[in-house]
C-alpha cells in the first residue's frame, strides 16, 4: 500500500513535470489581435519619442496597445533579436537598416541576413498602403525591392563634422572647405593642445572609421568612378585604385589628430565628451546632436560636411538612410501593425518623431523645427546617398572582405602593421577571390 | 544500480528520472546533434527558404577561406582559457587558504571575494567599461598620475589581460567557495601530526592541504577550462572581439548574427570549438582523476 502510493505520487509528479515542459515548448501566449509588437536598436531620443508615439497611438486606438522592446545598440544583441524575430514571429514590426543596394551577384553568402529576408518575403509588402505615395520615393527606394516598398524609411542622417563654434572663435578659425584647410585647422589646435577630432571606437569598434572613411570615398573615390559599388562589383575599379589609396592615407593622417586613446573611448561617450569641450570638432551623424544638446544645452554647435578634397565643390554631405520599419511577413498581428505605421506615417506624428530624433524627413511635405534642421542649416537633409560610395560587402567569403573584418585592417593600417598600399591589394585579393 | 533497485523501485528510479532526461535530450542532446548537422547545410534560419545539403563546404570555408578569422580565434581562445584557468585556480587557492585562518573582517573579506558572482555578465561588463574608459574613467585618471595612458579594451596589449582580468573577478569567488569546501573536510589530525613533526606552513599546504583537496581541483579546473573556453558573452560586452579577442564563441556569434546570413558556417565554428573542449576536457579529467587516485 505504502509502495503503491509513493509510486503514483511520484508518477503524478514525473507525468506533471514532463507534461509541463512538453506542453510548454509549442505554447504560445494567447494574445489578443490588437497587440503591436514593436522591436528596435536604442538610439536614445528614437527610443524616447517612439514611447510617446505609442502612448498616443493606444489613445487614438481604444484597445489596441503597443509592446516596445529594444536592445542596447545596433550590433549582437539586435541582431539576435532580429533572428529571433523573424523565425519566432515574436514582432510584428521591427526596426531595420534599409537593405539596398542589393550586391550583383546574389548569393546566399553575398546578401547580409537584412537583405535575403527582404528577397525571401520575410517582410510583408507596404506598396498600396495610402500613405507610402507621401514618402519620398528615392529615399523609400533604400527599402524596395522588385518594385515593391518592403519598409517605411524614417529618413536620413547626415554624417559629418559637427564643431564647437566657441573654440573655433578662440583660436580664430572658421569651417574648412578643402582637405588641407582641415589638416591646418587640426595643426592649429593641436599646437594649443586642443583636441581637434573626438571619435568612440570601443564596442562599435573600428566601424566607427566611417565619419572619416565615407566621405573619403565620396569625395576622392566617387568622382572618379561614378558608383562606387556599381564600379567595384563590375570589376571596372579595383581596390588597388590610387584614389582608394589616398583615401586610405588621408584616413590614416586624420586618425593622428583623433583624441588619445579613442579605441577604448565607449562610442556612447561621443556626445557628451563633445558636448563638455574635450574636443573642437565630432566627426558622427546628426542621430546623436539632440544628445550633445541634453548634455550641454549652452553649447554653440556648428556643421560642415568633412571635405575629403582639395576641391571644394565636390566636398559634399553625406547621407545615410537610417532606421527603417517594416511589417514582418509572418506577424500574428499584420493588421494592427499596418495600423500602427500608418499611425507613424501621418504628418502631425511624423513630425514629432523627426523633430526629437533630428533625422532629415523622408516625408515629401511637412514642416519641422530639431536641433539638426537648425544646426545643419543648408545641408539638412542634402548630399550624396551613402549607397552610392561603398560597395555591398559580402556576408561571408575572404575574410577581410567581410563586412564586419574590412575596417580591422584600417586600424592596423594606423597602428603602422600595414601601409596603405598593402591594405589596398589584401582588400582586392578577397575581392578576386569572390569571383572564383 | 540493476542489483540495487528492482521491481517497482526500478519503475519509481526511471519515472523520476524522466523530466530530467528530457530536459537533458531536449536542451542538450538535440541542438547538439542539430549543429552538427546544420554545420554541413546553407541553413539561413529564414522560414520557407530550402536548406541544403552542402557536405564540408562550410568547412572548407573557416579553414581555407577564413583562416585568418578561425586560427586567430583558436590562438585567441587557448590564450584566454589558459590564463582564466592558471591564475583563477591559483588565486582561489590561495584566498581559500587565507579563509580558513581567523582574523578580523574575514567574512567581510570574504563576502567581498564572492559578491561578484551574484551580479550579471552585463552589468560586470559594464561597470569594468566604465572603470577602464579612457577618456576620464577612474583607470585613466589613476594611470595619469604616473603620466601613463592607455585605450584598455580598445588596446591591442592590454584588452585581452584586461578580459582574462575581468572573467577572474567575476568567477574568483565561486572558485574559492569550492576549495574552501574542500580544505573544510581536511581532517584536523592530519594538521596536528604535521605540526608535531615540524612541517613549516608552505610544507604542510604541499603535502597535507593540496592532496586532500584533489577532488575541489579537479572540480574547479575543469569548470574554469571549459567555462572559458566557451566564454563570448563578457567578451560581447567588453571588446566585442576586437583586439586579439576574438574567442571561438564570439567569432561563432559574430558570424551568426552580424554580417553573415550563413548560420550553416556558424555551426561550423561551434563544431570546432566543441572539439577543442572535448579534447581538453577529456584529457583534463583522465589526468586530474588519476591524480586524484594517486593521492587518494
Amino acid at each position: 500500500m505504502k509502495h503503491t502510493a509513493r509510486l503514483a505520487g511520484i508518477s503524478a509528479i514525473a507525468i506533471t513535470l514532463t507534461g509541463g515542459l512538453v506542453a510548454t515548448i509549442p505554447a504560445q501566449a494567447a494574445s489578443s489581435n490588437n497587440v503591436v509588437n514593436l522591436i528596435t536598436w536604442v538610439n536614445p531620443p528614437a527610443v524616447a519619442v517612439l514611447k510617446q508615439i505609442n502612448a498616443e497611438f493606444e489613445k487614438a486606438n481604444p484597445g489596441y496597445s503597443v509592446n516596445y522592446q529594444t536592445t542596447a545598440d545596433v550590433t549582437g544583441g539586435y541582431a539576435t533579436a532580429q533572428q529571433t524575430a523573424v523565425q519566432g514571429g515574436t514582432a510584428d514590426v521591427m526596426g531595420i537598416f534599409p537593405f539596398q543596394p542589393l550586391p550583383y551577384n546574389m548569393t546566399q553568402n553575398s546578401l547580409s541576413p537584412t537583405q535575403l529576408w527582404a528577397v525571401h518575403n520575410v517582410f510583408a509588402p507596404l506598396s498600396g498602403q495610402p500613405w507610402v505615395k507621401q514618402f519620398n520615393p528615392s529615399i523609400m527606394a533604400n527599402a524596395a525591392y522588385k518594385g515593391k516598398d518592403y519598409g517605411l524609411v524614417s529618413g536620413v542622417y547626415q554624417d559629418g563634422v559637427f564643431y564647437n563654434k566657441t573654440i573655433f572663435a578662440k583660436y580664430h578659425l572658421t569651417p574648412p572647405s578643402t582637405y588641407n584647410g582641415l589638416i591646418h585647422i587640426a595643426e592649429v589646435l593641436s599646437a594649443h593642445h586642443v583636441v581637434p577630432f573626438f571619435d568612440g571606437l570601443q564596442n562599435v569598434g573600428p566601424l566607427y572609421l566611417q565619419f572619416i572613411t565615407y566621405p573619403l570615398l565620396q569625395d576622392l573615390w566617387l568622382p572618379k568612378v561614378g558608383d562606387v559599388n556599381s564600379a567595384l562589383w563590375s570589376g571596372k575599379t579595383k581596390w588597388t585604385d590610387p584614389a582608394f589609396i589616398k583615401v586610405m592615407q588621408r584616413e590614416k593622417t586624420v586618425m593622428r589628430y583623433l583624441e588619445p586613446n579613442f579605441t577604448g573611448v565607449p562610442w556612447q561617450a561621443m556626445p557628451g565628451s563633445f558636448a563638455d569641450g574635450k574636443a573642437a570638432m565630432l566627426l558622427d551623424g546628426s542621430w546623436d546632436l539632440a544628445s550633445v544638446v541634453q548634455a550641454n544645452p549652452h553649447v554653440q554647435m556648428g556643421y560642415f560636411p568633412f571635405p575629403g578634397s582639395n576641391k571644394a565643390s565636390v566636398n559634399q554631405s553625406l547621407l545615410q538612410p537610417d532606421l527603417t520599419f517594416v511589417v514582418l511577413n509572418n506577424s500574428p498581428h499584420k493588421a494592427a501593425a499596418m495600423k500602427w505605421m500608418a499611425f507613424f506615417a501621418s504628418p502631425k506624428i511624423y513630425a514629432q518623431y523627426v523633430d526629437a530624433t533630428g533625422i532629415s524627413p523622408s516625408r515629401i511635405s511637412g514642416s519641422y523645427n530639431s536641433v539638426a534642421s537648425r544646426t545643419l542649416g543648408k545641408w539638412f537633409g542634402n548630399g550624396v546617398s551613402l549607397a552610392k560610395i561603398f560597395p555591398q560587402l559580402p556576408g561571408s567569403g575572404s575574410y577581410y572582405i567581410q563586412p564586419k573584418n574590412w575596417w580591422e585592417l584600417q586600424l592596423e593600417m594606423y597602428q603602422g602593421k600595414y601601409t596603405p598600399q598593402k591594405v589596398a591589394q589584401m582588400y582586392q585579393s578577397g575581392w578576386d577571390q569572390l569571383g572564383k | 544500480m540493476a542489483s540495487l533497485y528492482r521491481g517497482r523501485d526500478r519503475v519509481q528510479l526511471h519515472l523520476g528520472m524522466l523530466p530530467g532526461l528530457l530536459v537533458y535530450v531536449l536542451f542538450g542532446i538535440i541542438p547538439s546533434v542539430a549543429t552538427a548537422v546544420i554545420s554541413l547545410t546553407n541553413y539561413s534560419g529564414i522560414p520557407g527558404l530550402p536548406v541544403n545539403f552542402v557536405g564540408f563546404q562550410n568547412y572548407v570555408q573557416a579553414f581555407v577561406l577564413d583562416s585568418t578569422g578561425l586560427l586567430g580565434s583558436i590562438r585567441d581562445t587557448l590564450v584566454f582559457a589558459v590564463s582564466v584557468t592558471v591564475i583563477q585556480n591559483a588565486l582561489a587557492l590561495a584566498l581559500a587558504w587565507l579563509f580558513t585562518k581567523r582574523y578580523p573582517g574575514r567574512a567581510i573579506f570574504r563576502s567581498l571575494v564572492f559578491m561578484p558572482a551574484a551580479l550579471g555578465v552585463t552589468v560586470i561588463g559594464l561597470t569594468w567599461a566604465l572603470i577602464f574608459n579612457p577618456s576620464g574613467g577612474p583607470a585613466a585618471n589613476l594611470l595619469a598620475v604616473w603620466g601613463g595612458n592607455s585605450a584598455f579594451f580598445g588596446s591591442d596589449t592590454w584588452a585581452m589581460p584586461l578580459v582574462i582580468f575581468v572573467q577572474i573577478w567575476a568567477n574568483l569567488g565561486f572558485t574559492t567557495i569550492v576549495y574552501l569546501a574542500g580544505m573544510n573536510t581536511v581532517p584536523g589530525e592530519l594538521y596536528e601530526a604535521a605540526k608535531m613533526d615540524g612541517a613549516s606552513g608552505w610544507r604542510t599546504f604541499r603535502s597535507v592541504t593540496f592532496p586532500m583537496i584533489a577532488a575541489s581541483t579537479t572540480v574547479n579546473v575543469l569548470l574554469a577550462a571549459v567555462g572559458s573556453l566557451n566564454t563570448y558573452d563578457l567578451i560581447y560586452v567588453l571588446t566585442d572581439g576586437l583586439y586579439h579577442t576574438n574567442t571561438l564563441g564570439m567569432y561563432m556569434f559574430n558570424t551568426a548574427f552580424e554580417g553573415s546570413s550563413n548560420l550553416g558556417l556558424a555551426a561550423t565554428i561551434n563544431m570546432v570549438e566543441f572539439v577543442i573542449t572535448f579534447v581538453v576536457a577529456l584529457t583534463l579529467q583522465k589526468f586530474l582523476r588519476r591524480r586524484e587516485e594517486v593521492l587518494g
